[in-house]
């Protein structure tokens, strides 16, 4: 419990010093899966927040209408297909990090979302549409920080020059959209052949 | 949500037939109309909403002794009704309630478009023979206007003015089939002087450069030509602008977000007020088994900015009020009574209590009587507009008691409020309406009100904890040295 906690504090200097940080969570075992998985259901927990919390200026979401079933969704298949993909081109491509360091420095770089964007949903409630431009422009701020911490912390897990970085960035990118349709492929594959089946099965019976 | 709606109309629907079999022989009740009245909400969906409108009657041949022909416009003036009956080349004019009054058709050859004026004298656009042609009040040829003397248009071309309006001002403003330059203007004496508020042409780059570098010659021949669209429809509003409509946009125009009304002020600058959720283009989906959009025909406003307009396509009449926004939607294509074939041109009478519609297939002219809702709702725009804000908080109460679903009775609401400097009863109604324009407003008063009543209170907690905090820090750093200087002493 000490070192789950410890490690989660951890986090905040990850995020204002990566390369010493990412170093740190991989070969100094600061870092936990547990606190990555954490900060991954925070981040589900954020998006509801901020769906349903934001002022009504700032807030485009028809309440009726939002779902936090999609945001889990969302962010556990991201999470999910992210590493995969990535674990699967760096053990290709000389990677040193495991599937566990992958999980790990993926669930540290989302925490500058969760510390932006959980008290710009209190704020939000304080400003004018004018005075929305600030609010938006944190939003992009919180999103960039966690892309740049993405790729550092692919950089520095496994080792690589930020050319070879960049390339697999963008590799594991398509290897998450071939991923996903292969999935799709399998399973209207599986629910033809499966009805296939239903409808021979009735054919014979009904004879 | 839709298919709620949906499921929630054929049950209303099984209901009501069944109630219809249990009370048959009763009067006929404002259900009972072959059409729905609706409006589309900020999130663009179509909402129902009580009648405005409800189909009273309508006048046909056997009224006013002779059967129409294709009659394609419409005017109301002072209680009586002129009617260009092109078919039959004359000018009907009926009473209000639909009697033969008179009838002009002295030379006449295919009138498509009539006005008249304050003193009664009648503009008549005399399509076949080419003309515009005046009456005066007894009906006597006072002169006539013919074909622009200008070079602007091409001597081959025939000139056939559709439509005509004058102005308090006595310019006269007419459509001309074929002319796409925008309006043509004459002077009071009749002289041409130009045209007026031409529609602008719009040309993706990428449709340029395929026209103009990547195809040849026989291509670019059988390839539409970029011309700007023309006017279907004018009506002068009391303060001398213009209302135009325009017909056929395609999807291309509607993709590109292009307007089918605007509003010319006397240099011909659009300024149509487009401070709606949408843009003002009728329906905002194109009917589904066809590719279909409104096809704007007429047009008709009040003095207090709202206006109706009419749909060709789907026989639907269409209301905005003077910033653009929707206010109801009604009517519908069909052979019932009520519905319509080919809508050619709508008139309101002075109260707007009675809305016209003459139907060029039908021959006929059919009226639509203002319900206590629809009065309630266009009183409150009027009351607004003349800025009585105790007549217009009255009226909004009782369209929300009919319609709690009104967004634009909501904002109606929250402008009274904010005028009262209630602004957060006037957040809470801007919120209802979905308007983030003006909640914007209301919160930055009431914000700037907190401010300044709570400012003190909120900044004295703040500096007390800041001191706390400081003051234990302090304290700790002290009892820390007393222990080092103790330390030392041992």
């Amino acid at each position: 419990m000490q070192k789950y906690l410890k490690s989660m504090a951890y986090g905040f200097h990850v995020i204002t010093h990566p390369f010493d940080g990412f170093w740190d969570l991989k070969r100094e075992k600061r870092g936990t899966l547990a606190a990555a998985v954490t900060f991954a259901v925070l981040t589900v927990l954020m998006l509801v927040v901020r769906k349903q919390g934001t002022a009504f200026l700032l807030n485009m979401n028809r309440l009726e209408d939002v779902d936090m079933m999609v945001d889990i969704i969302t962010v556990g298949m991201l999470f999910i297909l992210w590493c995969v993909a990535n674990w699967c081109l760096t053990s290709l491509m000389d990677g040193e990090g495991k599937m566990q360091d992958i999980a790990i420095f993926t669930g540290y770089s989302l925490l500058p979302m969760l510390i932006i964007q959980f008290p710009l949903v209190v704020v939000s409630h304080m400003i004018t549409a004018e005075e929305g431009t600030f609010y938006y422009v944190f939003t992009v701020i919180s999103y960039l920080w966690t892309i740049a911490l993405l790729v550092l912390g692919m950089m520095i897990t496994h080792q690589y020059s930020m050319k070879k970085t960049l390339v697999t960035t963008v590799l594991t990118l398509v290897g998450m959209a071939i991923i996903l349709f292969i999935a799709l492929l399998f399973f209207s594959v599986i629910q033809q052949f499966l009805t296939f089946i239903v409808t021979a099965y009735k054919e014979i019976r009904f004879r | 949500m839709r298919k709620r709606q949906k499921i929630l109309r054929i049950v209303s629907g099984l209901a009501l037939a069944a109630g219809m079999l249990l009370f048959r022989g009763q009067e006929a009740c404002a259900s009972v109309m072959p059409y729905d009245t609706y409006s589309y909400d900020w999130w663009t969906e179509d909402v129902l909403q009580p009648h405005a409108y409800l189909y009273t009657e309508s006048y046909a041949g056997n009224r006013f002794g002779s059967e129409m022909k294709t009659p394609q416009d419409m005017f109301f003036r002072d209680g009586f009704l002129y009617i260009a009956d092109t078919g039959n080349n004359r000018i009907l004019i009926l009473t209000e309630a639909g009697e033969y009054v008179d009838e002009i058709s002295e030379g006449l050859s295919g009138p498509q478009g009539v006005f008249v004026t304050k003193e009664h004298r009648v503009y008549v656009a005399d399509s076949g023979n080419g003309r515009v042609v005046e009456y005066d009040e007894d009906k006597d040829v006072v002169r006539e206007i013919g074909r622009p003397e200008t070079d602007l248009i091409d001597a081959s071309q025939n000139y056939v003015p559709t439509k005509v309006v004058v102005d308090d001002a006595g310019r006269i403003y007419v459509i001309a089939y074929g002319i796409n330059m925008g309006l043509v203007e004459f002077n009071e004496a009749g002289e041409f002087q130009g045209f007026m508020g031409a529609t602008q042409v719009t040309v993706s780059p990428f449709e340029y450069m395929w026209k103009t570098y990547f195809s040849t010659d026989a291509q670019k021949q059988r390839m539409e030509t970029i011309i700007p669209t023309e006017y279907s429809n004018i009506f002068v509003d009391q303060s001398d602008f213009v209302y135009a409509t325009i017909s056929n946009l395609s999807d291309e125009d509607h993709l590109n977000g292009a307007d089918a009304v605007r509003r010319l002020n006397p240099t011909g600058t659009d300024v149509l007020r487009r401070l709606g959720n949408y843009s003002i283009i009728g329906d905002l989906y194109s009917a589904s088994d066809e590719a279909m959009w409104s096809s704007f025909t007429d047009i008709a406003a009040t003095d207090y900015g709202c206006y109706f307009i009419l749909d060709n396509a789907g026989g639907k009449v269409f209301c905005y009020d003077y910033d653009g926004n929707s206010l109801f939607i009604f009517g519908g294509m069909g052979s019932r009574n009520g519905l319509l074939r080919n809508p050619t041109s709508l008139v309101l009478n002075d109260d707007q209590s009675r809305l016209y519609i003459l139907d060029a297939q039908l021959g006929s002219i059919l009226g639509f009587d203002i319900t206590e809702y629809g009065a309630n709702l266009l009183g409150a725009m009027k009351a607004h507009y003349t800025g009585n804000t105790e007549q217009s908080d009255r009226l909004w109460r009782e369209v929300l008691r009919e319609n709690a679903n009104s967004e634009v009775a909501y904002i109606g609401m929250g402008k009274i409020s904010m005028r009262e400097g209630d602004y957060q009863q006037a957040m809470d109604y801007f919120k209802l309406g979905n308007s983030r324009k003006y909640y914007t407003k209301a919160f930055e008063f009431y914000r700037k009100e907190l401010m300044q009543t709570s400012f003190a209170k909120y900044m004295g907690v703040a500096i007390f904890l800041i001191a706390a905090v400081l003051l234990v820090s302090a304290g700790k750093k002290i009892k820390r040295w007393v222990g080092e200087v103790k330390c030392r002493n041992i």
